[in-house]
């Protein structure tokens, strides 16, 4: 089996008859590089949580090379590097101190690793963890949850609130892990061009589910955003009954449809769905597609 | 040879650098036999996913522009495809009549349109800011 990572059905509720998750099934193969999306409140810190073992699921399952993370927690964790959302480091220690605690409870700690981040980030093992700023102090934390070398490094908004200059330095260091690791890596983000950068595919939880999964290549290429005006359609449900719409919303006099299709293809269906002409498709980066496709509240179904 | 990819970009990344290596063979600085980096390397220098590096070497060997020789790296094609002039005239004929319009419906004249051509031959010789057209607008 090759999947590292797999959800199956997850559900999730923190309360009752509203759930966070609901039917999240999709799994992760060795040396992927997956971006987890969605808007805040979607779903994926609890999806991130649930594959740590930090949070059991209401209803279906999951498996971290082959194992349930709350069955065999040692076993998973070891071979698991985690940089949480608000990781909170001991603010009384020295980095120093904390990479030595580390050291002891992972025998597969790599200390020429260790020296490469340190040196790469200018961190000093005498600097307490307390006056770090707040990029520095994420350094800190990936370096202590890369250096066991785990197969797989999970990362929950690494770069929030991190500037630009850190955030690039925080990809470098990412990329070569990738170059000389081969690590799988699921990391959830709002940074839309970090995510083109080092992600081969995006995963997007919206309502609960998995809106889309796809490769970033093949986003890019096999979908567009088409502009109609307003009066020729008659309402979303309309357009989303037209062959390889995804999703239309509407934004002051036009709707914004997205189709799963080049966009000639997708200007001649609209033509023939709709009888209008000169429908103009364009294919959009990644950060325009994720406003498309989960940004306003779309019209409710007729 | 320089390369610069840009995620806001419309082209996907794999893309990016395939139109500029081919743009680096069709202007000359890049020329058969040469070495090019790794994957790797390259990946860890435009800090982008090396698979997405791997891809676009992938989709250049098919198209016969460079060659992965086992153990030694990766090199321009000794022998580049031969492109049948009569199949691209077409085309060509099509991209002129559209750079025309393009730059007649701004208002400039064809003097202008020759000077754009002469820019364009001057980035794709020596590599000028190739690929860097578009401002980039990456951090906001």
């Amino acid at each position: 089996m090759n999947g590292v990572l797999e959800f199956n059905n997850i559900v999730r509720s923190y309360k009752k008859n509203l759930p966070v998750l609901n039917g999240v099934t999709f799994s992760v193969n060795a040396g992927e590089v997956v971006g987890l999306l969605g808007r805040n409140g979607a779903g994926k810190t609890t999806l991130i949580r649930i594959a740590m073992g930090m949070l059991y699921p209401d209803g279906g399952s999951v498996q971290v090379f082959g194992l349930s993370p709350t069955a065999k927690p040692v076993e998973v964790k070891k071979r698991i590097g985690f940089v949480a959302e608000d990781q909170v480091l001991p603010g009384g220690s020295t980095i120093g101190e904390l990479i030595a605690f580390h050291r002891r409870i992972f025998p597969s700690w790599d200390e020429q690793m260790e020296g490469r981040i340190l040196d790469r980030f200018s961190l000093a093992y005498t600097s307490k963890i307390r006056r770090l700023s707040k990029g520095q102090a994420r350094q800190v934390a990936l370096l202590c949850a890369v250096c066991h070398r785990p197969e797989l490094l999970i990362l929950d908004e690494p770069a929030a609130g991190l500037d630009p200059a850190a955030r690039r330095e925080f990809l470098e260091v990412s990329i070569q892990l990738l170059n000389r690791e081969g690590t799988t890596i699921l990391f959830s983000s709002h940074y839309m061009n970090d995510v083109e950068r080092i992600g081969g595919r995006v995963v997007l939880l919206d309502e609960g589910r998995v809106r889309l999964d796809s490769d970033l290549d093949r986003l890019r290429e096999d979908f567009c955003v088409a502009m109609v005006p307003k009066a020729s359609a008659p309402s979303a449900a309309a357009l989303r009954a037209v062959p390889g719409c995804v999703g239309a919303r509407l934004v002051f006099e036009d709707w914004h449809v997205v189709f799963q299709a080049a966009p000639d293809a997708a200007e001649a269906q609209l033509k023939k769905s709709l009888g209008t002409n000169g429908i103009n498709c364009v294919r959009v980066p990644l950060e325009e597609m994720f406003v498309e496709l989960v940004g306003g509240k779309r019209e409710k179904e007729a | 040879m320089q390369l610069i990819v840009n995620p806001a970009d419309d082209l996907p990344l794999y893309r990016q650098i395939m139109r500029q290596i081919t743009e680096a063979l069709a202007g000359g600085r890049l020329k058969r036999g040469d070495k090019l980096p790794s994957h790797r390397d390259l990946a860890e220098q435009l800090v982008i996913a090396p698979l997405t590096v791997k891809k676009a070497y992938d989709e250049l060997e098919l198209l016969g522009f460079i060659e992965t020789q086992r153990g030694r790296g990766t090199f321009v094609c000794d022998k580049l495809p031969r492109v049948k002039l009569a199949d691209q005239r077409e085309q060509m004929e099509m991209s002129a009549r559209k750079l025309l319009s393009q730059a007649y419906l701004a208002g400039l004249g064809f003097d202008d349109v020759i000077k754009i051509l002469k820019d364009a031959e001057s980035e794709l010789t020596h590599g000028r800011s190739a690929g860097n057209r578009r401002p980039i607008k990456e951090e906001l």
